[in-house]
This record gives C-alpha cells, sequence and structure tokens, in this order.
C-alpha cells in the first residue's frame, strides 16, 4: 500500500480510478434516487425470444441468427486461411506458425483429449463435432460481448411494436403471453437517434399508457402518440413539457446483432445435433439391439427394464440440460452486462466483460466436453462397463 | 415454448446453419490439421527412428575400426619382433660363419707360411750343402768322394737343424 502512495504515477491512477468510480455510482442508478442519475440510461428492454430485423419474403431474418452467420463466416475464413498451407501441401505447412499454429493447438487440444477419454485413436471420430461445437459455441459467446452487439439497432415505435407483436400473434393464432415492454424517449431525430445520458421520469413510458383503442387483441392502439390522460399526471406533464412526440420519438430498441447463445433455438440446434449424433455414434458402435437394448430392456427382469426407461428419459433430459445450460448461461451474462451498465455506467461493466469471456470458454468446453464424454459413454456396451 | 422464443423457423434456421457449418470445418479444420498431425508425428518418429539406427550403425562401426585399429597394430608388432628376432638369428649366424670362415683362411695361410718356409728351407740346406762341398773341395784341394759326404753334412745339418729347433 504505501508503494502505490511512494509513486506518483500510481497515485494518480489510483485516484483516476477512484474518482470515476465514485462517479459511476453517484451518476449511474445507484445516484438516481438522489437526483444524481446524470449518467444512467434507461434500462433496455430485454427480450427473451429473438427480435426480427428484416424479412425475405415471409422468412423472417432474426438478430442473433445474423451473429451465428457472422460468426460461421469468421471461422470459415480463418479455417481457410489457417490450413491454406497443409491443403496445398507447402513445405512450409511443417513449420506451422500464427494462424495456423493457433489452429493447430486447439485441434491437437482436442486431439489429446478424446483420445483420452476414449482410450487411443478411437476417440478420433466424436472430434469433428466436439471441435465445431467448441469453435461454435465460443465465437458466438465472445462476439456477443463486443460493444454494439444487442445496443445498436431499430427504434421500433409503439405503433409499429404493436403491429408486429398483431401480426405474431396472427401467425400464431393464439394469444401470446408477451409482456407489455417500457418505451424508451430517444434523442436525436431522423433516421439517427441515441438514449440520452441522464435518467428522468421519462425514461420508460409503459406501453399501457398510451391511448388504447378498440382492438381485436386488446393491443389497437387508438392514437400512438397521445397518452391516456387518466394513466399517470406526473409522466403527461413531464411528456408534455419537454414537448416530445411518442409517435417519432418514443420506442424500443431492436438490436442488429444479438449473442446466438441467448436465442434458445441456437442453443437447441446444437443440443439436438449433439444429441442426434450421440445416438448414431451408440448404434454403429453397439448395433441396434446393443444400444437399443440399454433403453428397452426386458431380458433381465423388470428392475433393468425399469433401469433402461431411466436411461431413455435421461437421454432425454440431457439434450434440455445442453440447451438450457448455455442458453441461461449466456443469457444471464446479456442481462448482467445491461444491468452492470445501468448500475455503474462508466466502469461497472469491465470487470463483468472479462467475466464474460470467461464464461464464454467455459461454457464452450462445457458443451464440447459433455458431448465428448456422452459420445464415449455411448459406445461403450453396458456388458463392457460391468467387466 | 412461445414465450421463451423457441419456434419452427428460427430453429431450422439455427440448425442448418450449424449443420453447414459442421460440415465446412469438418472439411477445412479437422480433416487437413488432424492428418497434418498425423503425417508429422509419423515423420518425426521415423526420423528419430532412423537417427537412432544411424547412431548404432556409427557406433558400432566405429568399434568395428577400433577393432581392426587394434589387430593391425598387435600384427605390426609381431612382425617387427619376429624381423628383429630374424636379424638376430641371422646375425649370429653370420658371425659364426666369418669367424669359421676366417679361421680356415689363418689356417690355410699359416700352412701355406709353413710349407713356403720348409720349402725354403729343404733349398737353402740342398744349396747350402753343396756350397759347403765345393768349398771343402776348395779348401781341401781334392775331390771327395761327393756322395758320401754329402751324407756327412747331410747329418751334420740335421743334428744342428734339431738343435735349431730345440731352441
Amino acid at each position: 500500500m504505501s508503494k502505490i502512495f511512494s509513486s506518483p504515477k500510481k497515485l494518480a491512477i489510483l485516484i483516476l480510478f477512484v474518482a470515476v468510480f465514485g462517479l459511476s455510482v453517484a451518476g449511474g442508478a445507484l445516484g438516481a434516487p438522489f437526483g444524481l442519475g446524470f449518467l444512467g440510461a434507461p434500462i433496455a428492454n430485454i427480450e427473451l425470444p429473438a427480435e426480427k430485423i428484416f424479412s425475405l419474403g415471409s422468412y423472417e431474418v432474426k438478430n442473433s441468427s445474423l451473429l451465428f452467420w457472422i460468426g460461421g463466416l469468421i471461422l470459415t475464413l480463418l479455417a481457410f486461411f489457417g490450413t491454406r498451407k497443409i491443403r496445398s501441401k507447402s513445405p512450409e505447412a511443417d513449420v506451422p506458425r500464427g494462424l495456423q499454429n493457433f489452429l493447430e493447438v486447439i485441434v491437437e487440444f482436442f486431439i489429446n483429449l478424446g483420445e483420452a477419454a476414449a482410450g487411443g485413436r478411437h476417440g478420433r471420430r466424436f472430434l469433428p463435432l466436439v471441435i465445431t461445437i467448441f469453435l461454435v459455441v465460443v465465437m458466438s459467446n465472445w462476439l456477443s460481448v463486443l460493444p454494439g452487439v444487442g445496443t445498436i439497432g431499430w427504434v421500433e415505435n409503439a405503433e409499429e411494436f404493436v403491429e408486429h407483436r398483431e401480426e405474431a400473434i396472427e401467425a400464431d393464432g393464439s394469444r401470446a403471453d408477451f409482456k407489455d415492454p417500457d418505451l424508451v424517449v430517444f434523442a436525436g431525430g431522423g433516421n439517427f437517434k441515441w438514449i440520452p445520458f441522464g435518467r428522468t421520469s421519462l425514461d420508460a413510458v409503459p406501453l399501457a399508457s398510451l391511448e388504447a383503442g378498440e382492438g381485436g387483441h386488446g393491443v389497437e392502439l387508438a392514437n400512438p402518440g397521445r397518452l391516456d390522460e387518466d394513466f399517470d399526471e406526473g409522466l403527461l406533464a413531464g411528456i408534455n413539457n419537454r414537448d416530445i412526440d411518442l409517435a417519432t420519438d418514443a420506442g424500443i430498441l431492436v438490436p442488429f446483432l444479438r449473442g446466438p447463445n441467448t436465442d434458445v433455438n441456437t442453443t437447441l440446434a446444437i443440443a439436438l445435433v449433439a444429441m442426434i449424433t450421440i445416438q448414431i455414434w451408440g448404434f454403429r458402435s453397439l448395433g441396434f439391439r446393443g444400444y437399443g437394448g440399454k433403453f428397452f430392456n426386458i431380458k433381465q427382469g423388470p428392475i433393468f427394464f425399469f433401469v433402461g426407461i431411466l436411461e431413455l428419459i435421461g437421454e432425454l433430459a440431457r439434450t434440455i440440460s445442453f440447451t438450457f445450460r448455455l442458453f441461461g448461461n449466456m443469457f444471464a451474462g446479456e442481462v448482467l452486462l445491461v444491468a452492470m451498465a445501468f448500475i455503474f455506467p462508466l466502469i461497472g461493466i469491465i470487470p463483468f466483460i472479462g467475466l464474460e469471456l470467461f464464461v464464454g470458454l467455459i461454457q464452450a468446453f462445457i458443451f464440447a466436453m459433455l458431448t465428448l464424454v456422452f459420445g464415449v459413454m455411448a459406445t461403450i456396451g453396458h456388458s463392457e462397463e460391468e467387466h | 415454448m412461445e414465450a421463451i422464443g423457441i419456434n419452427l423457423p428460427g430453429l431450422v434456421t439455427q440448425l442448418v446453419s450449424f449443420l453447414i457449418l459442421f460440415l465446412i470445418l469438418s472439411k477445412v479444420l479437422y480433416g487437413p490439421i488432424s492428418r497434418a498431425l498425423d503425417d508429422r508425428s509419423n515423420r518425426i518418429r521415423e526420423s528419430l527412428e532412423a537417427a537412432d539406427q544411424a547412431r548404432q550403425d556409427a557406433a558400432s562401426s566405429a568399434e568395428r575400426v577400433e577393432q581392426e585399429i587394434v589387430a593391425a597394430r598387435t600384427q605390426g608388432q609381431q612382425l617387427i619382433a619376429e624381423a628383429r628376432d630374424a636379424a638376430g638369428r641371422l646375425r649370429v649366424s653370420e658371425e659364426a660363419r666369418v669367424r669359421t670362415d676366417l679361421e680356415s683362411l689363418r689356417e690355410r695361410a699359416a700352412q701355406d707360411v709353413r710349407r713356403e718356409r720348409d720349402a725354403a728351407i729343404e733349398e737353402i740346406r740342398a744349396e747350402f750343402a753343396n756350397l759347403a762341398v765345393d768349398a771343402a773341395e776348395r779348401v781341401i784341394g781334392r775331390s771327395l768322394d761327393a756322395q758320401a759326404h754329402r751324407e756327412i753334412i747331410e747329418g751334420v745339418l740335421e743334428e744342428g737343424l734339431a738343435k735349431d729347433r730345440r731352441n
């Protein structure tokens, strides 16, 4: 401690750090109750389902898919350029450097892991899928930590929001269980708007506060630009004082890019591929009777039959746990980053970005590792285990 | 299901995207790299084995060379020793031969000298006897019976010679 005070450079850094921390606490969410919320932004509207970015005919491109494709493109390019010397059989390929070396380290790491898990070269056949899962998941997770992901997007005003919801409900045929979001009043105008610094009572304009009309599903707006006069006098006064046109200035941010693994479709897709492939490995190495006998065991009495049924349920549960472990972690990470940016606007997010990078790597490794282990387990017969 | 965002188009999109990526990465990333790694480790193992073999070969040939050197050295020493032996034997026999030669030469020379001396003595005696007879004839003035006198003189000379030899 005394060392820090003796060096003026370190002391200056320390003072700066403390000042920034104090400023962020005072200006952020913690300062808002005391009238000091000059830095904070309204907490973002967090949607569980991925949002639509644009439509190709009747196909809707989701923001999570977009980032997934970007990640896939990056991986493809890395793989393409990293293995170019190997594929062209260049003699330089034997002295790996740079990107090729990096990719070789990853592949070799998993080769060693696979051979250790399965005992010898037999473990090789799991590896293409395991490595793909690892790379895809880690790339998706890390991309979603980038600044701009989840924070840059369309502004959807109240009218458009309600319209989209109408479409979704009609397409679904049922009343979807959406919660009503709070609209945010944006600054700027035309095609370029942003969320202003500082938090006021106008940060959150509840959708329900807009004048309701006679909609078929109870969500039609009579006049999206006007507040329901009976809803909240304070809010009404604030809107009128600042001369805000709710029809154009208030809305919801729909980010262009969203972490692929914060969309449950992505994690479910990967989990399905993993579990189906594991079943194929199982059938291939134990045969139809051998592998099926794990689940439908009628030879050894009722207890083993019951155990077999449990195994079957376990197999299904694995798919679900695969899906929601990754989804839960990454979605929670996104929420954490949003919340920290809300609470400590200047510096609060920095350690958590580090944490998210770590979690992203660990989750990718867990997903890949579990695929490998389940694959190895599926290819080992029960009779072998007992010996 | 809808509330957490699971929907068929989204799921199919991500499924297809993931499978395409899986194919691409297996073909472009895993395949080439694992093959390259295997090739490389095989090649390294082979060259290590070759190096080991070469080292063993080198060691055994060095040993063989060493043995040959040792063998050659002992053989050379043996040859030198034999040559020295032979030389020694030769010298001894030559010395002996030379000595006997010298001995016989000296012997012969001594014999020759003795024979020459005897012949000379004989000649001188004969000459001396004649001379003595001649001298006696001249002294006494008359001819003596040459035969009888020669016998007397011979007898005297014999005595004289015997006396000489005894001395």
